[in-house]
């Protein structure tokens, strides 16, 4: 005895379910193939549905009244023959129902892929074998068209016959010209003064990458300092170095800054003992195990902490809408020495991380801009940036803005030198951890009063660490 | 908060849109007393009445050419077409006409009709009730284009369509026309001609709408199984274009996949890839690819789940977005 | 809904034989067949209902999308399709399964069309039986054409009945709003084409009463486009034939064309999709059951002797085998291809879609093969694509 199972279909108006209204058979009757089995009403109409299937009515597996899914199992039917009907092909309808509206019910919708056979390639495909199957075309016969015309008698042609519509156009293969990259590797090349023509691309099918642009860009000769290849030259010659790469980008951009921002610097020098105590207590933290931390991270906090007072060392000069813009985000630039030059890439909304986010940022766009990683978008949107010099031993500078920001802080060398201390009859010299710190800034955008104010506050966190809580 | 069934968001808006103003009035075949093939009309001629519930003649174009008469007068018609491939015989007054009366007049007159049209596969059907013409209307100058992808937007946006004093192709996907959702109507509804991120990602940005906009969402949840986040944009207005969500979104992932039901030559992908292209061109990855239904006329409905773009499918192209 | 009651005294239309089964004369159209056409009209009409009834059961089963029913129309389709000549070709809606039936269509090419296995997958050529038409009038225009190059042909007014050949074309009550059919008529009487054109007025185009469509009756329209037209009881077989045998001669003698306006009710729904009991009332029904085209007919032949209970009751055992069978071969049709469909596109192959169809091959070869599971014991359709075929519907046959 072979046991069939009857599902409820979709009566041909697409609905999801119906309510099973009226059984017309009950377990034991016997049906032949289209009996009317039961009478089933969706939203709109009642429908008879007759059975496929002829035999006895073995179970009736929903009730009158039910409201049932369209997919479900609704009567049983053993046809009484030999074999039992294989299992369903397909699963028990658990996945989700996606209605349809005509005769063939919902579509089981899954969010799964169907799996595909597994080699090492799958469907990736470069351009080149993209191309590669493009390379045949086969053409389609013709209809035939052999049956007898219908006319009996025809006219004969007057004339010559017409031309033919001729050959299909090929196929297309592009051949990918002479120079291939991607259309933001290409900006950085642009940017960077790289000639993407004299490069030999590293990426598949002999596409130009990123990498090979940046290093590119560098010098003939590896360096760790920023000194540009001195070429040996003869006694009384003059040694010639082409403008190109990070010196000619670092000149642009001085020249652009120093001559649209009217610059003003201010310096201070400061006692920066108690930094460096708590520099030596962060670095045994665990927070900070894998970080490196110095002077220059607290330098960094300072800085974004001073920032809140006087915002104006954080704001933009909007020539075109007459407007200073408040910056809401801090883009603190670090000034980074690099075999290539001098870059300044950004941290992104510094104000709003933690001293351990900001010493990981720092590191992070240090060690990225060494190797020459940097991304376009993190050279751009800074809004105030930070220059050790002090790493090269001297104490001031005058700083020139990086071009479209408000403010610069130059970090001098932080060393022993003779301080006054105490006050009263307490008051004495004493060696203490002193360095200066000099600010330039936009005098668009703030005053003395402002810059000023900055400097002190950053002075004040520095000398007094706790202090930053005021802030 | 209630939920409803796209078929009866629709008819909710547009008995809204009769309420609020006497001049709109509904024409189409079977939309009166039957109250559409669909239901999406049921139960709005017997409280509104014969004359503001036509059931029209069959002729489509007899339909809109009506209605553009009406509209002359002062109404503002709402047509269905009653699927999808029965729209051409009204294609000539559609273009030559609706499309060009407020511009031949300079301004002078108003064109305020909706058309409202069943459309897009997936139902089982026979010929000419699975198409997607919506490239045809968009390519037009004068006529504004736009389509639903859930119930929520369904309603609101018929209600905005009717409300617009532009003429608008109104596509509604058929197979989605029972899917279900729930509307707050508390809440604001979005611009008519707005896209709208669906769901957030940062590797590949999936460009859809109607119908197509709920098999990305399937794709994504699949994609995210793979450990790609993948952002899906419900383009919503086909004409005008939201070019400011999709650009934003491209700036963001650098990989762009467009999909729709429509056959790939020249539907909505090549104008999306043309214009993401020429706006984010330094943004991009890999070049803008496109899923669509092949280039031939829509198959027998037997082997249309084939045809159609499906996860696979979508997913395939996501695949070699990545590649790049 | 304005009253549609029809009665044979209140319409003025064509008839031979009562709703009772009595002859009937008319002083213009005369049936002079014997008894035994009248037999096989019987048989005709009553397979005719079977097969319809048989797709509407496998629609409501799973296993068709859509079945659009022909049921009480079968006269008006068995009467003017049994009045075709040898040459006659046929422009059919998407309804004329006993039209079908008459030309040797086998209806298993149209329960594929409604299943979704293609569109129109029978020879249109060779049965003279054009494929079948989804928007609603454009056939007319197609009709229209091709009896405007028979008569180029010369095919039409030779007087000899081996040449000389006419085209019917059928459309319903609705059909009659597009601009397509009226442009059939303007050209069809501009260009006196040899063409016959049947209108089956079923009173109903979905939920629109003709009332909408028409103020008057159909068959007057003829008489503004400049040709005849005659209104018959689209459910009295002999009238239909006679009045389509009459048209035809008209047609092929170069006459030009002619309408006829079966009047007969569309017993069943628009489509299996459409509910009638939303718009129409069930008297209504009975009005029209009264009037059935094959109960009179099994009527006049009881009367008149020549059809006995075995000769019904063998009609009847025939028409269920018939049926039993189709359901078979049915169930048995194999699945499309869809890579088959990028080669029917163009005559003439575009290097673009050939590209296309080797990239979706391609494509499917990525993915493992879905395990077959056999469908009621009959051999699993295994595809090209390694996909599973559709399920006939989770409802369906398993």
């Amino acid at each position: 005895m072979a046991l069939h199972t009857f599902r409820l279909p979709d009566p041909g108006e697409g609905l999801l379910e119906a309510d099973i209204v009226t059984w017309r058979v009950a377990v034991g009757d016997q049906v032949k193939i289209n009996d009317i089995l039961v009478e089933v009403e969706t939203s709109k109409s009642l429908v008879e549905l007759p059975t496929p299937y002829a035999g006895t009515v073995t179970e009736l597996l929903v009730n009158e009244g039910d409201t049932v899914d369209v997919g479900t199992p609704i009567v049983s039917i053993d046809d009484g023959l030999g074999a039992q009907p294989p299992a369903e092909p397909n699963g028990d309808g658990s996945e989700a129902q996606v209605p349809n509206l005509v005769g063939y019910g919902p579509r089981s919708a899954t969010a799964k892929r169907r799996p595909r056979r597994g080699t090492g390639d799958g469907p990736v495909e470069t351009h080149d074998q993209i191309a590669d199957t493009f390379s045949t075309y086969a053409p389609v016969s013709r209809r035939a068209d052999d049956r007898e015309p219908l006319q009996a008698e025809q006219d004969a042609p007057t004339g010559a016959p017409l031309p033919g519509p001729g050959k299909t156009a090929p196929a297309a293969t592009p051949s990918g010209g002479a120079v291939l990259a991607k259309p933001p590797v290409r900006k950085l090349a642009k940017d960077l003064g790289v000639d993407l023509g004299s490069l030999v691309g590293t990426g598949p099918g002999g596409v130009i990458t990123r990498d090979d642009v940046t290093v590119a860009s560098k010098p003939a000769e590896a360096a760790e300092e920023i000194s540009t290849p001195v070429a040996t030259r003869a006694a009384s010659e003059d040694v010639r170095i082409p403008i190109k790469g990070v010196r000619k980008s670092t000149a642009d951009a001085m020249v652009r800054s120093a001559f649209s921002a009217p610059h003003v610097s201010v310096w201070l020098d400061c006692d920066v003992t108690a930094t460096m105590q708590l520099v030596e207590r962060l670095k045994s933290r665990r927070e900070f195990v894998d970080l490196r931390v110095s002077a220059l991270v607290i330098v960094a906090k300072a800085v974004c902490l001073a920032l809140r007072r006087t915002p104006e060392l954080n704001s933009l000069w909007d020539e075109a809408a007459q407007h200073i813009v408040l910056k809401s985000s801090i883009n603190l630039g670090i000034a980074t020495a690099t075999p290539r030059g001098l870059l300044v890439p950004n941290i992104k909304g510094a104000g709003s991380l933690s001293l351990v986010e900001l010493a990981a940022a720092i590191q992070e766009v240090v060690t990225t801009a060494r190797d020459g990683k940097t991304r376009p978008a993190d050279m751009a949107g800074g809004t105030f940036s930070i220059t050790n010099i002090g790493v090269f031993g001297v104490d001031a500078g005058t700083p020139i803005l990086n071009p479209g920001e408000s403010g610069i802080l130059c970090l001098g060398q932080v060393s022993r030198r003779p301080w006054v201390v105490g006050d009263g009859a307490e008051e004495r010299i004493e060696p203490r951890w002193v360095t200066t710190l000099s600010v330039s800034f936009d005098h668009r955008l703030a005053d003395g009063a402002q810059g000023s104010t900055f400097l002190a506050d950053v002075a004040a966190i520095l000398r007094d660490p706790a202090l930053a809580l005021l802030y | 908060m209630i939920t409803l069934t796209m078929a009866k968001a629709l008819n909710a808006g547009m008995r809204r849109a009769l309420e609020a103003d006497p001049k709109v009035v509904i024409a189409g075949e079977d939309v009166g007393k039957l109250g559409g093939v669909f239901r999406v009309t049921e139960g709005l001629q017997k409280d509104f009445g014969e004359h503001r519930v036509i059931d029209s003649p069959l002729a489509e174009s007899g339909i809109v050419g009506t209605a553009v008469g009406m509209a002359l007068r002062g109404y503002r018609p709402v047509c269905e077409i009653q699927f999808d491939g029965f729209v051409y015989p009204a294609f000539d007054q559609i273009v030559s006409q609706l499309a060009r009366l407020h511009y031949r007049s300079r301004g002078l007159l108003q064109m305020p009709i909706v058309i409202r049209v069943p459309y897009g596969g997936g139902i089982g059907a026979v010929e000419h009730h699975s198409e997607s013409p919506e490239a045809y209307f968009c390519h037009t100058p004068g006529l504004k284009v736009v389509t639903c992808s859930d119930p929520v937007d369904a309603y609101w946006m018929i209600q905005q369509a009717i409300a617009s004093d532009d003429p608008i192709i109104f596509f509604e996907p058929k197979r989605r026309y029972h899917e279900r959702a729930e509307l707050d109507e508390s809440l604001a509804p979005a611009p008519l001609h707005s896209a709208r991120v669906a769901r957030p990602g940062t590797d590949v940005t999936l460009i859809a709408y109607g119908p197509m906009v709920k098999t990305c969402l399937d794709a994504a949840e699949a994609a995210a199984e793979e450990g790609h986040q993948l952002e899906v944009i419900d383009l919503r207005t086909l004409s005008p274009l939201d070019m400011a969500v999709v650009y934003e979104s491209v700036q963001k992932t650098g990989r762009v996949v467009t999909v729709h039901e429509a056959q790939l030559n020249l539907g909505l992908g090549a104008e999306l890839a043309a214009r993401i292209t020429e706006q984010c061109f330094y943004s991009l990855e890999a070049p803008v690819l496109r899923v669509g239904g092949f280039d031939i006329p829509y198959p027998p409905s037997r082997v249309e789940e084939e045809y159609l773009p499906d996860l696979d499918r979508v997913l395939d192209m996501v695949d070699r977005s990545l590649a790049y | 809904m304005s009253d549609i009651s029809g009665a044979s005294g209140e319409v003025e239309l064509v008839q031979l034989l009562t709703p009772e089964g009595e002859r009937l004369e008319h002083p213009e159209y005369s049936f002079s067949g014997d008894d035994d056409q009248i037999k096989n009209f019987y048989h005709d009409m009553v397979l005719t209902r079977r097969v319809d009834a048989e797709a509407t059961a496998l629609q409501r089963q799973g296993e068709l999308g859509l079945w659009a029913s022909c049921l009480g129309q079968e006269a008006a389709q068995v009467g003017s399709g049994r009045a075709l000549g040898k040459q006659d070709f046929v422009f059919p809606t998407y309804r004329e399964h006993g039209v079908a039936w008459c030309l040797g269509v086998d209806p298993l090419h149209l329960l594929a069309l409604f299943r979704g296995i293609d569109l129109g997958g029978w020879d249109s050529e060779q049965s003279r039986f054009h494929l079948y038409t989804i928007v609603i009038g454009a056939q007319t225009l197609h009709a229209t054409g091709y009896a405007m190059g028979v008569e180029r042909d010369g095919l039409v007014g030779t007087g000899d009945p081996d040449r000389d050949m006419a085209v019917v074309c059928y459309f319903g009550d609705g059909a009659t709003s597009e601009g397509d059919v009226n442009e059939a008529f303007i050209f069809a009487s501009s260009y006196n084409a040899p063409i016959v054109f049947i209108c089956q007025n079923n009173q109903w185009a979905i939920s629109e009463p003709i009332e909408r469509q028409s103020r008057i009756p159909l068959y007057r329209r003829a008489s503004g486009f400049g040709f005849p037209g005659v209104r018959v009881d689209g459910n009295d077989v002999l009238a239909v034939y006679a009045a389509t045998t009459a048209a035809l001669e008209r047609a092929r003698s170069g006459s030009g064309p002619s309408l006829i306006e079966a009047y007969t009710y569309r017993m069943g729904a628009h489509t299996t999709s459409d509910d009638p009991t939303k718009y129409r009332l069930a008297d209504e029904l009975e009005h029209w059951r009264l009037k059935d085209p094959i109960e009179r007919v099994r009527a006049y032949l009881r009367r008149s002797g020549s059809g006995d209970e075995p000769f019904f009751a063998d009609v009847e055992a025939e028409a269920s085998d018939y049926a039993a069978d189709l359901r078979a071969r049915c169930l048995a049709l194999p699945d499309p291809e869809m890579l088959d469909f990028f080669d029917w596109v163009y005559a003439e192959q575009t290097t673009h879609l050939a590209e296309q169809k080797t990239h979706y091959a391609e494509y499917l070869a990525t993915f493992e093969d879905v395990s077959q599971a056999p469908v009621d014991g009959l051999a699993p359709a295994q595809s090209a694509s390694g996909r599973q075929p559709q399920p006939a519907y989770p409802g369906g046959v398993h």
